[in-house]
């Protein structure tokens, strides 16, 4: 029978095991919002929803792949109308950006030179400015350090998706960044 | 491994994930290749890059009330079940994982009716009448439909496609209270068990199977040889009466 203390006991079990993903969902959530207050509503839900499905989640299973696709999918669903801009803004103008960014189309720069005109703040304005198919790849990836397995469930795509997306918006960032140095004056144009 | 192909497996062979025989291969070639060893270097010296960018923390008042809700919401479901319908109490003891088991049907609607919800117009054939839409499963696809009405529960109908379920044609039509969705499927003439993971639930003297999945939640059930299933955000109890009367006027329909 189901009583209090059983209630208690399910409670303390999911704090233990999700609430230590709660900043990589406030900082997700950050990153798809945009917005503080929006993403604490966003999180309060997505654990909620979480605590009522917690009887079937699986303890081998991953627990912040699984709390990170409930709070995509709570976001895109406030976003209904606009989720489809959100997710490929204007593709065939992303594709072809990105087709040209192999490293034998850019001009070279000395590394040292490219890291040290990387500013405070600057990765944050490029991630602004990235597709947030590419940007959530990137994030989930390079900024909360998940396996491709684990992007691949949280975006509910395949995993050679998730291979492109990120090969992709890594080198967006990478050009966004080097504009930011050429506007600065700091790189100069390639002849 | 020659360049092309090192090229190929850049971006995993720096992030760790290629198998190992093929960092192996992929390790040889970056050390005896200047132009390839480069670019990993200049691969890992950006992600680097990202890595050390400030990571904020979750407001404590957060966690506080996250703790909060939770644990208000746990109270409330212990006790819940038992409002709901006396079987479902002795459903709650039926549950079975199935980890590892091919997706049910019912994951497949969930699934679908995530991928509609992201594109513009999720309805192929956009229409509040119900008649209209009705006639348009018939005319596309020589399906009989039925549609209910459920404005009086605050819910427009939007209208409806042609989805694919287990290779079959299936219908869905679909409505929307506020800006939450909630997808309805027919699937005709289904041959797959409906979700075994699911809990089977009694209302208002006839039998559904509950399921949740990646934060929706499901109402199925199977009439006849067609199988029914309710796909939202929206609560249980919203999801119940909405199939309800869906299988209220399915009744009257064949009957009349």
């Amino acid at each position: 029978m189901l009583g209090w203390g059983t209630a208690e006991a399910k409670c303390h079990e999911f704090e233990n095991v999700a609430l230590a993903h709660v900043d990589t969902l406030y900082r997700y959530g950050l990153r798809l919002t945009r917005n503080r207050a929006e993403t604490e509503d966003l999180v309060q839900e997505t654990y909620l929803r979480a605590f009522r499905s917690f009887h079937r989640f699986n303890p081998g299973t991953n627990c912040r792949a699984w709390l990170l696709t409930i709070l995509r999918n709570v976001f895109l669903n406030r976003r209904r109308q606009v989720a489809h801009e959100l997710l490929e803004p204007d593709p065939s103008h992303w594709e072809s950006a990105a087709a040209g960014l192999t490293d034998g189309a850019r001009p070279a720069h000395p590394e040292e030179e490219f890291f040290q005109t990387v500013l405070h703040g600057d990765v944050d304005r490029a991630l602004k400015a990235l597709p947030l198919g590419f940007r959530e790849a990137v994030i989930l990836a390079d900024l909360e350090g998940l396996s491709y397995k684990e992007i691949a469930e949280v975006l509910g795509c395949p995993i050679g998706t998730v291979m492109s997306r990120l090969a992709r918006g890594r080198a967006l960032l990478r050009r966004a960044l080097e504009g930011f140095a050429y506007e600065r004056g700091y790189l100069k144009e390639a002849e | 491994m020659n360049c092309v192909e090192f090229e190929t497996c850049l971006h995993p062979f720096v992030d760790g994930e290629l198998e190992v025989a093929d960092t192996l291969v992929a390790t040889v070639h970056a050390r005896e290749c200047a132009a390839c060893g480069g670019r990993v270097e200049k691969e890992r010296r950006f992600r680097e890059l990202l890595r050390r960018q400030p990571r904020e923390s979750a407001p404590s008042e957060l966690r506080a009330t996250i703790r909060r809700r939770i644990r208000r919401s746990g109270r409330v479901a212990a006790v819940r079940p038992w409002l709901l319908a006396p079987p479902v109490a002795a459903a709650l003891l039926l549950w079975l994982l199935l980890p590892g088991s091919p997706p049910s049907l019912v994951s497949e609607l969930v699934d679908k009716h995530m991928a509609y919800a992201q594109i513009e117009q999720p309805a192929e054939f956009v229409s509040a009448e119900r008649a209209a839409v009705e006639a348009w499963f018939s005319q596309r696809a020589g399906l009989r439909v039925t549609v209910s009405d459920y404005s009086p529960s605050g819910m427009r109908l939007i209208g409806a496609r042609i989805a694919e379920a287990e290779e079959r044609k299936a219908a869905y039509v679909l409505y929307e209270k506020g800006r939450t969705l909630l997808s309805v499927f027919m699937v005709p003439s289904s041959e797959r068990a409906l979700e075994a993971r699911g809990q089977h639930v009694a209302y208002r003297g006839q039998d559904y199977v509950t399921f949740e999945r990646k934060g929706y939640r499901t109402v199925s059930w199977t009439d006849g040889r067609a199988v029914f299933g309710l796909v939202s955000m929206l609560d249980y109890e919203a999801l119940l009466e909405c199939a309800h009367k869906l299988r209220a006027d399915r009744a009257r329909q064949a009957g009349g």
